[in-house]
C-alpha cells in the first residue's frame, strides 16, 4: 500500500465533512469503548496480567535473535517452510513463488495487517492468483476497492445500504437492508471460495517459539476454514509477533480480545502447528510461514522499541479523541491511531509520516488502555522532537515553540502579555469566546469554539489569595 | 541468495540491532493467575453461564436418553436435516444414530457435508476439554481426528463428559504443549461478525448454532 500519511490534514478535511462516516466512526468506536470498559472491570486481575503482558513483550524483543532462530527451527522440525523477506519487494516476490510454484490460482486470505502493509494481494494477482478476502469486512471493502479503516472493524466506514448496493452490482445479488440476510449472502459466496481454492492465507496473532506454532484469533470463522480446508497454508506475519512459549499464549487470549471487543474469548481461536500428519483427514499438505521485517530491526535498535510490543488490538483506535473524529482513512497507510502515527513514521520515514506524531492532544487515553503498556504519548512527543531535530518542522512552528518558552519561564512577561490580552479581549471578545486569531491561529477558531481567557488571570488570582491556603478555606 | 542464508542474515541482523542494549532477562514465570479453581460441579455451571453468555446452546442430564428429545427438537427447530460425525468418534455415532427416529434426520459421512450447497447439517463430536473461565470447547486433530464438525456444520454439537472441564486455558494449553497436535481450536460459541454497522449477527462462516451436551 502506497503510503499517503503526508496527506493526513487534507484528508482529515474530507472525513470531518463526510456524514456517514462521522456516525459510522462514533458508533464503532463508542460501543468498543464501552464494552471493553465493562469486559476490564469484570476481571479483576486485568492489570496484573497486561503488566504481563507487556513483560513477556519486553522480554521476547530483547532475545529477540534467540527467540526467532527458536521459532524456525521448531516450525521446520514439524513440516513447515520459513521464508524470510526484508523488505516490502521481498515478501511480494516469495508470495508470488509460493504461489507459482504450488500452482495455485485461487486463495481465500483472513485479516491480515501486514499482507496489507506490503501489498501481497497485489503481487499474487500479478502471478495470476485470485485472492478472496474472507473476513466480511474484508470481502466487502475488496469488493468496494477499498483500503481497511479499523484494525478490527475493517469495513466500519460502510452503511448496510452501501453494502447491498455492492453486493447487488458485484455478486449480482437481491437488494435487501437485513443485515442478516447480507451476512447470509457472503457466507454462501465465501463458502464455495473456501472449498475450490488451493491456497489459504492468513495473518499469524501469535508466533510461539518453543512449538513452531501460529495462534490465530477470529470471530467468525474465516481463519480456520482457511487454514483447514485448502491444499496450502501460507501465514505471514511480522517477526515481532513472536512470543517465547505456547504456555505464554493465555496472557494474551485474556488480553487482546477484552482489549479489541470486550468479548472474555474471540470466538475462535486456532493454534496451528506444522502440516497435516499421517493419518489426518484434512489439514494443509504445505505450510509456508513468511516472515517479514521490513523496517522492524531498524525499530529494534532505537528508541521505539516498544512500539513493537503492538497486538494490534485497536483499543488505542478506539479511545482516541483523534482517530474518533477522523477516521482510520485519514492517517493514510496500514496502521491507523496512535499506534499507527508511531509505527507509520518509522516504517515509510518520518518525512512522509510527518503530520501522524502530531494528529495527538497527548491525552493519555490510549496509553491508559494498551494492553500491552506502550508509552504512546511518550513516544509521539519522541517523534515531534526527532521531526524538529531533522528540520521536518515548518519555521513558523518552530519560531511560535520558541516565544512560547520564552514567555513561559519569565513570570514578569507572561504577566505583561496577560494585561495585553486582557484588554484585547475586552475590546474583541463575545459571550466568552474569541471570536477569530490571526494567520496560523485561525485553526484554532474556525472550526471551534475557543474560550476567552478569564478576567482575572491565575497568576494575580493567587497573588490576591496568598496567605490563603486553599486547602484551609 | 539461499533461503538459508537469508534467515540467518536476519538472526545476525537482529543480533547486531540488540547489541548495546540492556541484555533482557528471562524471567521466571510468575504465579498463575487469578482465575480460582473449583469443584467439578461449580466448573460446569461456569463453563455454562459463560458459554451461554456468548450465545452457545447448553443440554446437560443424567443420560444421554434423558436429553434426546430437547436436543431432537433443537435440531429440528434449526432444520437439520443431515447429520454427521466421525467414523472414529464412537460416542458421537451413538448420538447421532439414537437421533435419527427424533427428526427427519438422516446419517452422512464428513465428507458428504464437503460441498458448496450442502444441505442443512448438524456435526456431532466428542470434545476434548471444555474451558470454564472462557465457556470455549476445545477440539483438536490429535489422533487424525476431523475438524469438520465443528467447522462446517450449521450446527455444532460437541459431546462432552464432565471429566473434560478445566478452570483455565493454561491447564489445556499445558495438557498439549508437549507435542501439539497440527490444529488446536478453542470454540466458543456460534460465528459471528459484527462487520456491517457493528450489528452482532451469527452464522458468519461457521457453525449458526453451537450446543454443548454434558453427559456422564
Amino acid at each position: 500500500m502506497e503510503p499517503r500519511a503526508r496527506s493526513f490534514y487534507r484528508n482529515s478535511e474530507k472525513a470531518l465533512a463526510n456524514a456517514t462516516l462521522q456516525s459510522a466512526i462514533s458508533r464503532t468506536t463508542g460501543k468498543f469503548v464501552r464494552t471493553r470498559a465493562a469486559s476490564v472491570d469484570a476481571f479483576p486481575g486485568f492489570e496484573a496480567v497486561r503488566h504481563e503482558g507487556s513483560r513477556i513483550k519486553e522480554e521476547t524483543l530483547g532475545r529477540l535473535d534467540h527467540y526467532l532462530a527458536l521459532f524456525i527451527a521448531e516450525a521446520e522440525k514439524r513440516g513447515a517452510a520459513v521464508h524470510v523477506a526484508r523488505d516490502a519487494a521481498e515478501a511480494r516476490e516469495i508470495a508470488a513463488g509460493i504461489a507459482r510454484q504450488e500452482g495455485i490460482t485461487l486463495a481465500v486470505k483472513s485479516k491480515s495487517m501486514v499482507a496489507e502493509e506490503v501489498d501481497l494481494n497485489s503481487a499474487l494477482e500479478a502471478a495470476g492468483v485470485e485472492v478472496v478476502e474472507s473476513d466480511l469486512g474484508e470481502f466487502i471493502i475488496q469488493l468496494a476497492g477499498e483500503p481497511p479503516s479499523h484494525l478490527i472493524a475493517p469495513a466500519v466506514h460502510k452503511t448496510r445500504e452501501q453494502v447491498s448496493r455492492l453486493f447487488e452490482q458485484k455478486l449480482g445479488e437481491p437488494y435487501t437492508e437485513q443485515i442478516p440476510e447480507l451476512v447470509r449472502i457472503a457466507r454462501k459466496h465465501l463458502r464455495a471460495k473456501f472449498l475450490a481454492a488451493g491456497m489459504g492465507i492468513s495473518g499469524a496473532n501469535f508466533l510461539c517459539a518453543d512449538t513452531g506454532s501460529i495462534a490465530l484469533v477470529t470471530n467468525e470463522g474465516n481463519g480456520r476454514m482457511g487454514t483447514i480446508l485448502p491444499r496450502v497454508h501460507l501465514a505471514v506475519a511480522s517477526i515481532e509477533k513472536i512470543i517465547p512459549r505456547l504456555a505464554d499464549l493465555p496472557v494474551f487470549l485474556h488480553l487482546l480480545p477484552r482489549s479489541a471487543t470486550g468479548q472474555v474469548i474471540s470466538t475462535y481461536v486456532s493454534v496451528l502447528t506444522g502440516t497435516k500428519r499421517p493419518g489426518d483427514p484434512e489439514g494443509p499438505e504445505k505450510l509456508h510461514i513468511l516472515l517479514v521485517d521490513n523496517g522492524r530491526t531498524a525499530i529494534l535498535q532505537g528508541k521505539y522499541r516498544e512500539i513493537l510490543k503492538c497486538i494490534r488490538s485497536g483499543a488505542c483506535l478506539n479511545i482516541c479523541p483523534v482517530y474518533q473524529s477522523v477516521g482510520g482513512h485519514a492517517y493514510g497507510w496500514t496502521y491507523p491511531g496512535p499506534m499507527g502515527s508511531v509505527l507509520t513514521p518509522l516504517l515509510v520515514g518520518l518525512a512522509e509520516g510527518a503530520p501522524l506524531p502530531n494528529a495527538s492532544t497527548l491525552c493519555g487515553a490510549c496509553a491508559e488502555v494498551c494492553p500491552v503498556e506502550i508509552p504512546l504519548p511518550r513516544l509521539l512527543l519522541e517523534l515531534r522532537s526527532d521531526e524538529r531535530d531533522q528540520g521536518l518542522k515548518n519555521p513558523e512552528e518552530v519560531l511560535g515553540m520558541k516565544a512560547f518558552a520564552a514567555v513561559m519561564s519569565r513570570a514578569g512577561i507572561l504577566e505583561a502579555l496577560e494585561r495585553v490580552i486582557g484588554v484585547l479581549c475586552q475590546i474583541f471578545c463575545k459571550e466568552g469566546k474569541v471570536p477569530w486569531l490571526p494567520l496560523k491561529f485561525s485553526g484554532w477558531t474556525d472550526k471551534r469554539d475557543f474560550p476567552a481567557p478569564v478576567p482575572q488571570p491565575f497568576r494575580r488570582l493567587w497573588k490576591k489569595q496568598r496567605g490563603i491556603r486553599p486547602w484551609n478555606r | 541468495m539461499e533461503p538459508v542464508d537469508k534467515k540467518e542474515e536476519l538472526i545476525r541482523r537482529i543480533a547486531v540491532a540488540l547489541r548495546g542494549h540492556e541484555g533482557a532477562k528471562a524471567a521466571p514465570r510468575p504465579p498463575a493467575g487469578a482465575a480460582g479453581t473449583g469443584a467439578g460441579a461449580d466448573r460446569i455451571s461456569r463453563f455454562r453461564e459463560q458459554f451461554e453468555e456468548q450465545g452457545g446452546n447448553f443440554l446437560a442430564g443424567p443420560s444421554l436418553e434423558a436429553l434426546l428429545p430437547a436436543l431432537g427438537e433443537g435440531l429440528r427447530l434449526s432444520g437439520v436435516t443431515v447429520l454427521f460425525f466421525p467414523p472414529e468418534d464412537a460416542d458421537a455415532r451413538q448420538v447421532a444414530e439414537a437421533l435419527v427416529p427424533f427428526g427427519p434426520f438422516s446419517l452422512a459421512s464428513p465428507a458428504e457435508v464437503r460441498q458448496p450447497s450442502p444441505p442443512r447439517s448438524a456435526g456431532v463430536q466428542s470434545a476434548e476439554f471444555a474451558i470454564a473461565e472462557t465457556g470455549s470447547i476445545v477440539q483438536t486433530s490429535r489422533g487424525g481426528k476431523t475438524l469438520l464438525p465443528g467447522l462446517l456444520a450449521d450446527v455444532h454439537v460437541a459431546l462432552l463428559s464432565p471429566a473434560a472441564f478445566v478452570d483455565r486455558m493454561e491447564e489445556c494449553l499445558a495438557a498439549l504443549a508437549e507435542d501439539p497436535p497440527r490444529n488446536i481450536s478453542f470454540l466458543s460459541g456460534p460465528s459471528r461478525s459484527a462487520d456491517i454497522e457493528q450489528t452482532l449477527t451469527i452464522g458468519a462462516h461457521g457453525p449458526k448454532k453451537t450446543i454443548a451436551v454434558v453427559f456422564p
